[in-house]
């Protein structure tokens, strides 16, 4: 991140929102560019290869999910949506277009950082190699390559399934996983599980993997769209 | 209906009302054939007596069969009983015997005269007989249009006025029905059709009754013949005018074609227009008065939210203009401005954001997506977004192992918990603690989330939930919306939510949801729910 500085393309149609995030960005040693509506964010993303796009979800002349898609024709940049509450709709079909994560408005400097960085992880070279192991906070360790998951220094069997679900949200790394694509990744595509099975299973994992499960640190629901596995508390 | 069994039973011949064909005519033959029998009758039974009776008591005998005949079987078959008498008398009882030739010539007299009797006996008795049938008729005609006008006039809403309209019209007339009533831009639409009203027909129908609607006249023509298939439109009239149009869609078997069944129609339709009006007037009342309490609702919203918005603003803009301004040296306080703003600033995003919810509540727009799921995740999701709000408060959850899944919006009972445990830190001491609690009775569960702060007034247990309603005036943020938001929600899930005080110090505000889905109906009105209570 040190030899070159980070650009970052905001598409928003408002232009006090754009100017709020430019400054926080340039404040956190980002460049930034500006595109007012879909079609030019379309255009700059191609024209610039920013290294990761901003992309606010209601824009006059195309929806979050559609310029999406357009973008990931062509390029898996990390793109992080821009929402108001209440629109898990649109949000999860932006998301299973293949967005990386979103944030709700209205959201302060310091958090915004905080989901960039986590997105343009995805981007950086543990993407291409996965790490062996992965820790997430101090209390669990996660070594994929043999299949282990140990809490507070005990291993905890989990089951198959378990097992698929959390190595799904590792992949994630921090970002959102929709409810579609972890039943995808878990029971492969064209299967027809319900979100309720997930439910399910995500609870067993919660009993196996926090310390007060109806007060997770880790294992986060993201109610009405998906679940996040939090590595850094 | 009463009057098809009593028809058919005890005066098969008499069906005035276009009876069925095939019927007709099996019992109109069972008359001839009676006529014939009872004759046969007459003659055995003169026969025993003849020689010890006079000849007179003979003739009697065989006016007794043409007074019997005529009374069970009708005018035809009197008719056919008189002559067979005559004839019978002629052959076995006058000399010569076993003959038709006549000896004396008086006789002839005497058959005239027999014949002429007879036959003035099936005259009378027919009249006698028409008129008991016409009454008859028009006692069922009572009985019916009053069994429909009490049920119609009982009906409470317009579905099931028309639905009752339809049933009755089909017992009554054997007729399908439609009923049109002027929509939008004053066209008529048809808001109840029989299934012959469906189709091609059904248009012809519908054009039909639009020009009759625009031109105020009776179509169907008067008296069409009963087996037509053209339908026959009446107006529909309340006490202001007409509401709309009655369509008759006549079968084989109608009886809409006479002059008695012609009446009983318009009575009919007068019937159903008074009380179609009626249902009318009543929704237009309805409607008023739910536009004056919007109205009052509104107002009392509006006061109050500039009451809650101008305190923030006024923050935000003075904090902001200062600084831009003079901006002050030290560093110290150029932040505790910027904080007072920023707090400012999330405070009336709350605002808007319980404002939004309202609306949403308000407006029975509410749709309540029920899913199967654990209450384990929703709370933990909950108290994941107020992790930061809550952290240097000890959170207890009590959540029971085998809790079954529950059928509940995840969405809409995050923000129901969220703004629980939002009012319990916002009312009571920091540091104190809130616990969350979850208890499973037969049929329901109950969510409970308890403080250790002041406690809830007695006066106010009932009125927390109230809309603008704030315990405290002065204290805190918000209009007070967001526990009004709370009921609204869970009333939508067909639950109950309350605050009491808790044992040991404290509030608690606790609400239930129903396990079994079946019980509570899915999408259920909540601007009705949620205003039950309040007015």
């Amino acid at each position: 991140m040190s030899d070159h500085q980070r650009l970052v393309l905001v598409v928003d149609d408002e232009a006090q929102m754009r100017t709020f995030v430019r400054i926080a960005l340039e404040a956190y040693g980002y460049q930034a560019l500006e595109a007012p509506t879909a079609a030019e964010g379309i255009r700059q993303a191609a024209a610039h290869m920013p290294d990761l796009v901003l992309l606010d979800l209601g824009l006059p002349d195309a929806d979050g999910g559609e310029v999406t898609r357009r973008i990931r024709e062509w390029s898996n940049l990390p793109i992080l949506i821009i929402s108001a509450r209440g629109t898990e709709a649109s949000k999860v079909r932006a998301l299973d277009e293949g967005a990386d994560d979103y944030i709700t408005k209205p959201f302060g400097a310091a958090e915004l950082m905080a989901r960039i960085r986590v997105a343009l992880r995805k981007a950086g070279p543990a993407r291409e190699v996965p790490a062996e192991v992965v820790h997430v906070g101090n209390d669990i360790r996660i070594d994929l390559a043999r299949h282990l998951v140990v809490v507070r220094g005990k291993e905890v069997h989990l089951a198959p399934i378990e097992y698929k679900i959390l190595a799904t949200l590792v992949r994630h790394s921090g970002r959102v996983a929709t409810h579609q694509q972890l039943i995808e990744n878990v029971w492969g595509p064209g299967q027809a599980q319900q979100v309720q099975t997930l439910r399910v299973y995500m609870t067993q994992l919660r009993h196996k993997l926090e310390r007060q499960p109806a007060r997770p640190r880790y294992l986060l629901t993201e109610t009405g769209i998906g679940y996040r596995l939090r590595l850094e508390v | 209906m009463i009057s098809d069994s009593f028809d058919e039973v005890s005066r098969p011949s008499v069906r005035r009302e276009a009876p069925e064909p095939s019927g007709t005519t099996a019992r109109r033959a069972l008359g001839y054939f009676s006529a014939v029998v009872t004759v046969t009758a007459s003659t055995l039974l003169a026969w025993f007596v003849f020689g010890e009776w006079h000849l007179t008591d003979v003739v009697m005998v065989f006016l007794l069969g043409v007074v019997v005949v005529s009374m069970r079987f009708g005018y035809g078959p009197s008719l056919l009983a008189a002559v067979l008498s005559v004839v019978a008398f002629e052959f076995f009882f006058i000399p010569p015997l076993f003959s038709f030739a006549v000896a004396d010539a008086r006789h002839i007299v005497t058959f005239a005269v027999m014949f002429f009797v007879a036959f003035v006996i099936s005259h009378l008795t027919k009249r006698v007989r028409d008129q008991t049938d016409v009454v008859r008729a028009r006692e069922r005609n009572t009985a019916s249009l009053y069994a429909a006008s009490r049920e119609i006039g009982l009906a409470y809403s317009r579905e099931a006025l028309l639905a009752a309209s339809a049933r009755h019209a089909r017992e009554m007339f054997r007729a399908g029905v439609a009923v049109l009533l002027p929509g939008a831009n004053e066209r008529l639409q048809v808001v109840l059709a029989d299934d012959q009203a469906t189709g091609a027909s059904g248009e012809e129908m519908a054009v039909a009754a639009e020009w009759m609607w625009q031109n105020e006249r009776i179509s169907g023509g008067e008296m069409s013949p009963a087996t037509s298939t053209r339908p026959l439109l009446l107006p529909l009239r309340g006490s202001r005018g007409r509401v709309g149009v009655l369509a008759f869609l006549p079968t084989d078997t109608s009886n809409v074609v006479d002059r008695d069944g012609r009446a009983l129609l318009e009575a009919f339709a007068a019937l159903v227009g008074s009380a179609l009006e009626r249902t009318m007037l009543a929704d237009e009342a309805r409607m008023a008065t739910l536009r004056a309490e919007t109205e009052a609702l509104r107002n009392a919203l509006l006061s109050s939210v500039s009451h809650d918005l101008r305190t923030p603003l006024g923050v935000v803009t003075g904090v902001t203009s200062a600084l831009l301004d003079r901006a002050p040296k030290d560093e110290e306080t150029r932040r505790l401005l910027l904080t007072t703003a920023h707090d400012e600033a999330l405070r009336l995003s709350q605002l808007v954001r319980n404002l939004l919810d309202m609306t949403r509540v308000d407006a029975g727009a509410l749709s309540v997506r029920k899913e199967l799921q654990p209450l384990e995740e929703v709370i933990g999701a909950a108290l994941t977004r107020l992790e930061h709000r809550l952290r240097d408060r000890e959170v207890g959850t009590d959540i029971p192992e085998d809790l079954p899944l529950a059928p509940f919006d995840s969405i809409l009972i995050e923000q129901v918990l969220i703004n629980l445990l939002e009012n319990a830190a916002k009312y009571t001491p920091p540091g104190t603690a809130i616990d969350v609690a979850v208890r499973l009775y037969e049929g329901i569960v109950q969510i409970e989330v308890a403080d250790r702060g002041p406690g809830v007034a007695k006066e106010d247990v009932e009125r927390v939930f109230d809309k603008f309603y704030r315990a405290r005036e002065r204290e805190g943020g918000g209009v007070g919306l967001g526990l009004t938001i709370c009921r609204g929600v869970v009333l939508a899930h067909g639950g109950r939510i309350w605050a009491e005080d808790r044992a040991g110090g404290g509030a608690s505000s606790r609400f239930t949801l129903p396990l079994d889905e079946t019980r509570d109906p899915r999408g259920t009105p909540v601007d009705r729910a949620a205003e039950g209570g309040t007015s």
